[in-house]
């Protein structure tokens, strides 16, 4: 079913007139010269697109008035459905303020009622009503004693449920419009679902005639779904505008149909577009892309939309690399101007956080701004990446990931060993790939072979695959385990296929109490499809099924396969998630569910950053290199006035709260009053803590947040706001006494000879990395030369009044979103 | 070794469940209006600020036949040592050791037929609706029904909670915020966050100083953030001084602060006080959605009969106290009691006069929430081992109190960490026509 991809209809050009009056006009239908209606069920969206004096292509299909001649062979609605009246030819015309285009359309058979086919055209009608959703009669059990497949996917299940179940009671051939489906889903008889279908629509008269047929269900040679098409592809939208989409169903003889209407449609970003049943999208105020997901049963397919802001793009910096030349490439062509560079003291503090996960020292803030080397930033960068704190930080990511837990007070000294070796692993620099090998295949006992750790809590086959495809693919397959993936293309053969890969994995108790061992059980590596209950050969995603020799570790070829410089996924999936981790919103959001319905932001980007990936050996110190040296990443917090409501293109940083752990240390930091950690060495900050059984012990942890390591998703850790966050920060005795330790901060101020100036100075730089402005200074001044008294209304002495005016000003700005956020 | 309510409680398995709740000790989800507004939408249905629940945990499992289902008729090994009387609804006779709750049993409503129980020693399918045993768990783990509740509807009133846990919970259990993150699990007073809702070593106008003090510090310019996180948690700030400063949840913990008159009626003359079951009608009645307490020293292996002669007639006196109260309140509309444990008991009495487990069949007591009170929904058989009429699973009983909660559990859906929809009760749960 190619097509040529230019415009077919004619196309009539007139002068430019007045505002909203398009240069041209033009009409399509299914791409093709001319449209084909066959049978009296056809009907198809026409789709009228306007080029305007600029260029640019608007959707004018709501906007024109329509005709057709000769009268009597076909109608044409306002909205541009047009459906058969008679056998014969017709033009219809699209006009408007005297700009007018046409497209020829054949009518055949208008008279003849094809026979009706369950599958193609009764089932997207429960699709559309919602019957068959999870909710209601698609659910596994069913719903007040009916049943239908979730989302229709299983149409012969559906038949049987339906023709032959409850005594045949459900339709009614004598009498259509008594049958139980149609006064349920009409709600003339009471049904918990309520009204579905309007009696008067083109689906209740289909259901109807189906009825009447005696319900065929088609034949063995009926054509079947392949594919659905959406037109337009893609396309450059105004902010707040307007598009129909019209959605073509093809079928294995070749045949299309129109099923705009039947088809459901979904926004990979709700902020940015709104969609209706009948195929219109409708931008919102947000600049950017956004992808429509059009599901049409089973099959899917995207439209997607750029949204520019059209401002004139004069300010970007000289790219340094790469990723600065796609997103500035990206910035200019939806017309957005980044915000300027951030200065010293704001990138020292932003690259510190974002590579050792902790805020800069006094010393290394004084050192920083004053030094005049222009390549100090690249300077910076290295020298963090081969900071121990780098090594922590990362390693304390990908321990919660890889579900380093504490579930018994056993596992202690796997959950160290494991720990451990991945942060000798992000120190030495491991490249990812073999990182990742050695964790999915890895066979042994914890004590010799820390990754073993990885099978102590993903214990079957089918969590084994989830979190490999979720952790190291940036795919979510649990949905296909019970049926097809409602948003994808993995099927539960696909899901059962991959799953193969661990069907060979031993367990045996170790010679070390409660420990076990992990090793290739001999055998050939097969799954069984829970559907067909059919064996299936282990095969990677979308890859070609592979026979696996009974003495070979399948796991092994599952990792050759992820790490095929080919594959599709794997590099994908990392620089994703680590671009989010940089950037704060991935290319892809969210950064594990990069399906193809759920299109990255910034394709080009996504493309470069993996090849690049790749071809440095998987380095993945190499990779945050290049993403911190971007000017892009170096841009301001600060918006200016064209990309305030920028969220996805990366025109200036995205704050966003520090984790628990970097939070708690840049606590501890300020206050200068370490926490303590049972068991662990004193000092021990919360960025190195090997597991979560320390969150048991910290409150703090917990509320800002820190993961159990229960999941193989970033989103276990919650950055959300709570009040339970504000009630700590602001009034919880563990920060009080940090506030009013002897040995602490306020203490250590208090007692200091130098004048308040500088000491706020130094407060100013320990908490931002910047001095303080001299509003600043006034505020915290008179804050400190306030008269105070103790609890009885007694006068404090001067250093005891000093101390407390320190805590207070200390308290305030630990406090304060600009210590609280990384910006 | 069994239970003192407050103390050490330890189960035939040797897991202590002290009142722990070092996890998720927080519950604070309020304010969160896109889920709430989103819950609306989806439910259908707007929710009064009385709208609570009380769940009373019987941990152990208490033994169905001992207390709401005595087999009269049935051999003595089987039908124990304890005899029925009649109750104010004719026709329904319950243990003689509960002669209040008979006196008033108008006001409940007893299944006598819970059948799907998971046969788990925890808390976990009291509290979810869950069963851990299931092959598939959602990503991150079912959250219990008081961290859902928190989640869509916040609490009632500001300053108050709207999922507090007041007996802690076993670490074990499903008190816990699940899929939904650890702020959204049980608030436990008892825990660690209840210190920072008093002041701490600061006197309230040094609080009010540093008030204006971080008005003034805190210039950081919030357009910066466009995910609503900065504003968020201004928001949250301005509440979390109104915790602090109206002491409103400290007020409500308080059993002495409550009228001499009510609070007699929870009055015992044993050493086992009955105070949770009054703080909960208060942090309710002060705004809070879902409250589960603890009345523990059901898992009566041994001396079935004589320890529940001494508990029996302190959970009639609590449970028929509380619920009165709310009738007297005129909340009984808007709150529900639900009273189980995790499973019943063997029918059969074993040699050392006690109960073992018995998953296939328990009860649960339910009262309020504007449901048909005065009757027995379901029935055992002879010997009270099988459901022999209306087998009913936990996720109907939580449907029912998602119901009364006004949240339509069929068309609910929260996305778990992997991103899948899950409803967040089991599938074909639906709310018991019998009750609602």
């Amino acid at each position: 079913m190619k097509r040529p991809s230019i415009l077919l209809a004619c196309i009539l050009s007139f002068a430019a007139g007045a505002y909203a009056k398009p240069a041209a006009l033009q009409v399509e239908a299914t791409g093709e010269p001319e449209l084909m209606l066959r049978g009296k069920d056809a009907r198809q969206q026409l789709l009228v697109t306007a080029k305007l004096d600029d260029g640019a292509l608007r959707d004018f299909t709501h906007k024109v008035n329509y005709a057709a001649s000769p009268a009597g062979i076909v109608k044409v609605d306002s909205d541009g459905v047009v459906t058969p009246l008679a056998d014969g030819m017709a033009t219809v015309t699209a006009d408007v303020e005297g700009v007018s285009a046409s497209l020829p359309v054949k009518v055949e058979k208008a008279a003849t009622v094809e026979p009706i086919n369950f599958p193609n055209q009764i089932v997207p009608i429960f699709t559309k009503a919602s019957c068959n959703s999870g909710g209601c009669h698609g659910k596994a059990s069913g719903q007040n004693g009916f049943k239908l497949s979730l989302l229709g996917f299983e149409p012969m299940e559906d038949y049987e449920h339906l023709v032959k179940e409850a005594r045949g009671r459900r339709v009614f051939p004598a009498a259509p419009d008594n049958s139980l489906l149609l006064m349920k889903g009409i709600g003339s008889t009471p049904h918990g679902g309520g009204r579905r279908i309007d009696q008067d629509s083109d689906d209740y008269r289909l259901l109807v005639r189906w009825i009447a047929q005696g319900m065929p269900y088609g034949k063995d040679t009926d054509p079947k779904l392949e594919s659905v098409e959406v037109l337009p592809k893609v396309r450059t939208m105004a902010l707040n505008g307007e598009q129909q989409l019209v959605v073509l169903a093809h079928f294995t003889d070749g045949s299309v149909h129109d099923v705009t209407r039947s088809a459901l449609y979904e926004p990979n970003d709700k902020s940015m577009a709104k969609t209706e049943e009948d195929g219109r999208v409708t931008m919102l105020d947000q600049p950017g892309d956004v992808g429509v997901m059009v599901r049409y049963q089973g099959k899917v397919s995207v439209f997607r939309a750029t949204v520019p802001l059209g401002q004139k793009v004069e300010n970007l910096p000289k790219p340094v690399n790469f990723v600065d030349e796609i997103v500035f490439a990206k910035l200019r062509s939806i017309g957005m101007p980044p915000s300027p560079d951030s200065d010293d003291a704001t990138f020292l503090r932003r690259v510190s956080l974002d590579i050792a996960g902790r805020v800069p020292s006094l010393d290394e803030t004084r050192k920083f701004v004053a030094d005049a080397d222009p390549a100090k930033r690249d300077k910076l960068i290295d020298s963090l990446l081969d900071s121990a704190e780098y090594a922590d930080f990362f390693a304390n990511k990908w321990s919660a990931l890889l579900r380093n837990k504490r579930s018994k007070p056993t596992d202690a000294r796997g959950n160290f060993a494991f720990h451990s070796w991945i942060r000798d692993a992000m120190k030495a620099n491991k490249p990812y790939d073999q990182f990742v090998r050695e964790i999915v295949a890895a066979s042994g006992e914890i004590e010799e072979n820390p990754p073993v750790a990885w099978y102590r809590q993903v214990k079957d086959p089918q969590q084994q695959l989830e979190d490999t495809a979720q952790l190291f693919l940036g795919m979510r397959l649990q949905c296909a385990q019970c049926h097809h993936h409602p948003y994808e293309k993995w099927s539960q053969q696909d899901y059962y296929s991959f799953s193969a890969f661990f069907s060979q994995v031993g367990r045996k108790p170790s010679a070390v109490k409660e420990n076990e061992m992990i090793f290739h059980k001999r055998g050939v590596a097969t799954a069984v499809n829970k559907k067909t209950k059919q064996p299936v050969k282990p095969a990677g995603l979308g890859a070609v099924p592979q026979e696996i020799a009974a003495d070979e570790d399948p796991r092994i070829v599952l990792a050759d396969w992820m790490s095929d410089k080919a594959n599709p996924f794997f590099a994908k999936a990392l620089v994703n998630r680590y671009w989010k981790h940089f950037f704060n919103r991935g290319i892809v959001e969210p950064e594990d569910d990069m399906r193809e319905t759920n299109p990255p932001s910034n394709p080009e980007l996504l493309d470069a950053l993996a090849a690049h990936f790749v071809k440095s050996g998987y380095d993945m110190k190499g990779l945050i290199r290049e993403m911190t040296r971007s000017r892009a990443y170096q841009f301001s917090a600060m918006p200016n006035e064209f990309n305030k409501n920028d969220r996805q293109n990366f025109s200036r940083y995205y704050p966003r709260r520090l984790p628990a752990e970097v939070l708690y240390d840049a606590v501890n930091q300020l206050t200068n009053a370490p926490s303590s950690f049972a068991g662990l060495p004193a000092g021990t900050r919360a960025i190195s803590l090997p597991d979560n059984s320390f969150n048991a012990g910290s409150y703090f942890l917990v509320v800002f947040g820190r993961p159990e390591s229960s999941s193989a998703c970033e989103c276990e850790r919650t950055q959300e706001a709570s009040l339970a966050q504000c009630l700590h920060l602001l009034n919880a005795k563990d920060i009080q006494d940090k506030l009013s330790s002897n040995s602490g901060r306020s203490a250590q101020l208090a007692a200091d000879p130098r004048p308040d100036d500088q000491k706020l100075g130094d407060l100013y730089q320990l908490a931002y990395s910047r001095q303080p402005d001299s509003a600043e200074l006034t505020l915290a001044k008179a804050h400190l030369d306030k008269p105070r008294k103790d609890a009885e209304g007694k006068p404090l002495d001067p250093i005891a009044a000093k101390r407390q005016g320190y805590e207070d000003v200390l308290w305030a700005i630990l406090n304060t979103k600009e210590f609280l956020f990384n910006h | 070794m069994l239970t003192i309510l407050g103390k050490k409680q330890s189960f035939c398995d040797g897991v202590s469940r002290r009142n722990f709740l070092q996890i998720g000790a927080l519950g604070l989800g309020g304010l969160a209006l896109p889920d709430l507004l989103r819950a609306e939408s989806q439910a259908g249905r707007s929710v009064s600020a009385q709208k609570a629940i009380i769940m009373i945990y019987l941990p152990g499992g208490p033994s169905h036949q001992d207390m709401y289902d005595i087999k009269e008729e049935a051999p003595r090994e089987f039908r124990g040592e304890f005899n029925a009387i009649p109750t104010c609804v004719p026709g329904v006779r319950i243990c003689e050791h509960m002669p209040q709750l008979a006196r008033n049993f108008d006001k409940f409503a007893v299944i006598r037929s819970i059948t799907d129980s998971a046969s788990d020693h925890s808390s976990f399918q009291p509290l979810t609706g869950h069963s851990r045993k299931d092959a598939v768990q959602p990503s991150g783990g079912w959250p219990s029904a008081g961290a859902v509740i928190g989640k869509l509807q916040g609490s009632g009133r500001s300053g108050i909670p709207a999922y507090v846990g007041l007996n802690g919970s076993d670490p074990k259990g499903g008190a816990g915020g699940g899929f939904l993150g650890a702020s959204y699990g049980a608030f436990s007073p008892s825990g660690k966050g209840r210190g920072d809702m008093v002041l701490n070593g600061v006197t309230l106008d040094r609080l009010e100083d540093r008030k204006s003090l971080l008005e003034g510090v805190d210039r950081f310019r919030r357009e910066a953030d466009t995910s609503g996180q900065m504003n968020g948690m201004d928001a949250f700030n301005q509440e979390a001084f109104s915790v602090v400063t109206s002491n409103k949840l400290v007020k409500a913990l308080d059993v002495n602060a409550e009228d001499k008159k009510v609070a007699e009626a929870y009055k015992t003359r044993g050493d086992r006080n009955l105070n949770d079951f009054l703080v909960a009608r208060r942090i309710v009645e002060a705004g809070a959605r879902f409250v589960t307490l603890n009345f523990g020293g059901w898992d009566t292996h041994s001396k079935n009969f004589e320890t529940l002669k001494k508990q029996l007639p302190v959970l009639d006196q609590g449970v028929t106290a509380l619920v009165r109260d709310l009738h007297d309140r005129g909340m009984e509309k808007d709150v529900t009691v639900v009273v189980w444990g995790e499973f019943g008991r063997t029918p059969r009495v074993n040699g050392n006069a006690g109960r073992d487990h018995w998953p296939r069949v328990s009860s649960v007591l339910l009262a309020g929430g504007g449901m048909k009170t005065g009757q027995v929904i379901g029935a055992t058989d002879r010997t009270g081992g099988e459901a022999a009429d209306r087998p009913t699973r936990f996720g109907e009983v939580f449907a029912t109190l998602y119901h009364n909660m006004g949240i339509d559990a069929a068309k609910l859906t929260i996305p778990d960490l992997a991103g899948r929809p899950q409803y967040i009760v089991d599938p074909g749960c639906t709310p018991m026509k019998e009750l609602v």
